[in-house]
């Protein structure tokens, strides 16, 4: 489901998007949608700008492999441009959008989201959905401005975190992988340890099998985040 | 690229593996870094560095000579350790999480060897030559090969006259690496073997006289064994591989001589006033005085003819007469003479040690290719002493007498070098004590160099033996010790260099030795091999005796024995 579109790099791997106000989009995305720590995805325009591309994605006839930016929302800002404006209006909250259409537009709910890595997927003629390849870090390519934001569903998010190593040739089994969370650390801003643990969350609910592995990471982030700082 | 450097050096160029990080923490250690793949780099393991020489270049013109400068690895550091919480979950390796972190966990470890400098093996001093400097930073480091070790750590060749080829050494695979006592250097300088209850003590001796006894060496040797452990030495004479035959004559046969309790002698007339100390403690200062007069007496009258007890006694009262009156004021002696003379009837009239004839022949244990086994399990432990210290005596005589052309033929005339291994050695030289035997030992060690006398001595408690006796062994076998005390007096006695292996010294197993001192090279840890002969110092197995009272055969017998009618009483019932 897309959910908005970039407005703004901070760097290369971190985006402000802006989520689609009402009359944007035909479904405007509700706050579940665009929550703390949820993945989502932004296609990379790899080659030449092909104006039917999108009308093909969109009727399923593409057979194309469609390269995403796959990333995670860290921070959510409300966006008020009226804040601060303290004078008299002449017009009340229900005169508003008559009498200024344009003023509701100016409110907006800004959220940044930090690149984790790529994945390729692949429309099969059916309508379904493979997913040809994943890789976690940096993308060499940046994302464009007004790149369309969607969210990914569990599917999609277990097959971004499990997937065969091609560097790896003595590991030919695809394997739980979280190969983004070293640069994640790298990063200055004070929520993403937090998006970690909820990232650790959402993935121990989609690989139950693997929680032992898991409850590693998540005990190190946990006892860093909580202990250490209150300690 | 993985090559293993263990493989490849035999055949093709030899592989680094590592390069050298800067110097370590003493002035003769370097230290360089690894990943040591293959798990080689073991402590103890001897890794070299190359060294052009200036001075052979420029003497010739040619390529600059190479010298491998080799050296010992005394410590490895792990660079690189997982977080310990990567070690939380038992069941989860630390590399499956490093891999879900996207780390390829193949060649993770990183190693910094520290490494204690050898030196360039120099041939013609047959010793290491420190360079004084450790090796520049980037060098590459060596895996020592087989072959390399074998020619530097042993001073000679594997069955070369004058060799005793103990183990192996024990970093690499067993045989590849022999560890080649020089014989010469043992028997002059003297060794020591150290080690605790179990560790294989008696079981590398037997295995150094195996090789004394082997054709290329054929060995003058005694063995002094109060627990009777070297009995199935005999079978040296009997195994084919200790022959050789000759060009002229049978050929070489090495003989093993045991001699048991019954047949062990001191010749009365042999033992010297300390010696008698000894045998007849605390007695009083007049006594001593007129025994002293008494041997005295009878050997300016006697010579080195043997006399008996009965003359040691009409010495003793001869003695007494003469101080009578010589001093007329004296008091009596006769209760002195009295005393002194029953305790010598009790001593020596009965003792199956003491005669005032027989003893053990010289020539008769001392003969070149044979072996000696002296079995003295059932004497007194003082009897014990007086043993060896009278032996050590009339050796050290006889020697001496034949190297300087005293004497040309008899007892005394033993005109080649000996071997004496002395087990228990610490009963013959205790520490803080002076017993009978301990300075004739002293002096044998001290001096038996200049007369062919090597001494090899054994003992489970070096901290109960004598340190000059111990500091006199120039080479020194020791293996595992895990008493602070003991190990504390092997540092001591020990030369500096290899010092460092000490530490190695409770981690050692059975059957392994630190050999250090003049016979090898340079310290090594060794593996002894296998004995030839069987292996008779063995522990009881207790359960398995105390099974065997219970069996079936046993309880059977026991009640046979234990009948009434054993007893003859039905016989006498009958009488």
């Amino acid at each position: 489901m897309v959910i908005g579109k970039i407005v703004k790099s901070d760097s290369h791997i971190n985006y402000v998007c802006q989520i689609f106000g009402p009359r944007e989009v035909d479904i405007v995305p509700r706050p579940a949608d665009y929550a703390f720590g949820r993945f989502v995805r932004v296609a990379i325009r790899a080659g030449e700008y092909d104006e039917s591309m999108p009308f093909k994605q969109l009727l399923g006839s593409s057979s194309e492999p469609v390269t995403y930016a796959v990333g995670v929302i860290y921070d959510t800002i409300l966006q008020n441009p009226a804040y601060g404006t303290l004078g008299p209006r002449l017009s009340n909250e229900a005169q508003l959008e008559l009498f200024s259409p344009d003023y509701i537009s100016e409110k907006a709910v800004l959220i940044y989201v930090i690149i984790l890595g790529t994945m390729e997927e692949q429309q099969n003629a059916d309508g379904s959905v493979t997913v040809l390849s994943a890789s976690h870090g940096i993308p060499p390519l940046s994302l464009e401005l007004d790149s369309e934001i969607e969210t990914m569903n569990d599917e999609e998010v277990r097959a971004f975190h499990f997937f065969r190593d091609p560097d790896r040739p003595d590991q030919p089994e695809p394997y739980l992988q979280m190969g983004y969370l070293p640069h994640i650390i790298a990063q200055r801003s004070n929520l993403l340890p937090m998006v970690v643990l909820r990232i650790i969350d959402q993935l121990e609910r989609l690989f139950p099998h693997n929680l032992a592995l898991l409850s590693i990471v998540k005990r190190n982030f946990a006892w860093r985040l909580k202990v250490e700082t209150t300690g | 690229m993985l090559v293993d450097p263990g493989q490849t050096t035999r055949t093709q160029l030899p592989t680094p593996v590592g390069i050298t990080k800067g110097p370590g923490e003493s002035i003769h250690e370097y230290t360089f870094v690894s990943r040591d793949d293959f798990q080689i780099l073991k402590n103890g393991e001897y890794v070299y560095y190359e060294l052009d020489s200036p001075r052979a270049a420029s003497h010739n013109g040619s390529t600059p000579a190479r010298r491998r400068v080799l050296g010992r690895i005394i410590k490895r550091v792990p660079l690189r350790l997982y977080p310990d919480t990567f070690l939380g979950e038992p069941e989860i390796a630390p590399d499956q999480v490093a891999a879900m972190v996207g780390y390829h966990s193949r060649t993770n470890e990183l190693f910094e060897l520290h490494v204690a400098i050898m030196g360039y093996y120099d041939p013609a001093t047959e010793s290491f030559i420190n360079p004084w400097i450790p090796p520049q930073s980037g060098k590459q480091i060596f895996l020592a090969d087989d072959a390399m070790l074998t020619e530097v750590l042993s001073r000679k060749k594997h069955h070369e006259p004058g060799s005793a080829t103990i183990g192996s050494l024990l970093t690499r695979e067993p045989n590849a690496v022999p560890i080649v006592l020089s014989v010469k250097d043992v028997v002059s300088t003297h060794m020591a073997i150290i080690a605790s209850t179990g560790a294989g003590k008696s079981y590398l001796a037997s295995v150094f006289i195996e090789e004394l006894m082997q054709p290329h060496n054929k060995a003058c040797v005694l063995i002094i064994d109060p627990h009777g452990e070297y009995s199935t030495l005999d079978q040296i004479a009997n195994e084919p591989s200790f022959s050789e035959s000759g060009n002229f004559g049978p050929g070489y046969r090495p003989t093993v001589h045991v001699y048991k309790h019954d047949e062990i002698k001191v010749r009365l007339s042999t033992l010297q006033m300390g010696d008698m100390r000894a045998l007849l403690p605390e007695m009083t200062e007049k006594q001593q005085y007129l025994l002293n007069r008494a041997l005295q007496k009878l050997r300016s009258r006697k010579g080195d003819t043997p006399w008996s007890v009965a003359d040691l006694k009409a010495a003793i009262k001869g003695s007494a007469r003469q101080k009578e009156d010589e001093e007329s004021e004296g008091a009596d002696d006769s209760s002195t003479v009295h005393a002194l003379t029953w305790r010598i009837e009790q001593r020596f009239e009965q003792s199956m040690t003491f005669d005032d004839s027989l003893h053990l022949d010289l020539r008769e244990i001392f003969k070149p290719g044979q072996c000696t086994v002296l079995q003295l399990n059932e004497i007194d432990e003082r009897d014990q002493q007086v043993i060896v210290a009278t032996l050590l005596r009339r050796l050290y005589h006889a020697r001496m007498d034949t190297e300087r052309g005293k004497v040309h033929s008899g007892e005394s005339y033993l005109p080649y070098p000996v071997f004496v291994l002395i087990e228990e050695a610490h009963h013959f030289a205790p520490g803080g004590a002076e017993v009978v035997s301990t300075s004739i030992l002293k002096q044998v060690l001290a001096e038996g160099r200049k007369f062919g006398i090597g001494v090899g001595i054994i003992s489970q408690r070096p901290g109960k033996l004598d340190a000059d006796v111990l500091s006199q062994c120039q080479t020194q076998c020791i293996m595992r010790i895990v008493n602070e005390i003991d190990q504390k007096s092997v540092a001591a006695a020990i030369e500096g260099v290899g010092r460092d292996l000490l530490h190695n010294l409770p981690a050692l197993s059975k059957g392994q030795v630190i050999v250090a001192g003049s016979a090898v090279n340079t310290p090594v840890i060794c593996r002894v091999r296998q004995r030839i002969t069987p292996h008779g110092g063995e522990s009881k197995d207790a359960p398995e005796m105390w099974q065997q009272y219970f069996s079936n055969e046993n309880q059977a017998r026991l009640r046979r024995e234990e009948a009434p009618l054993t007893n003859n009483q039905g016989f006498q019932f009958f009488r």
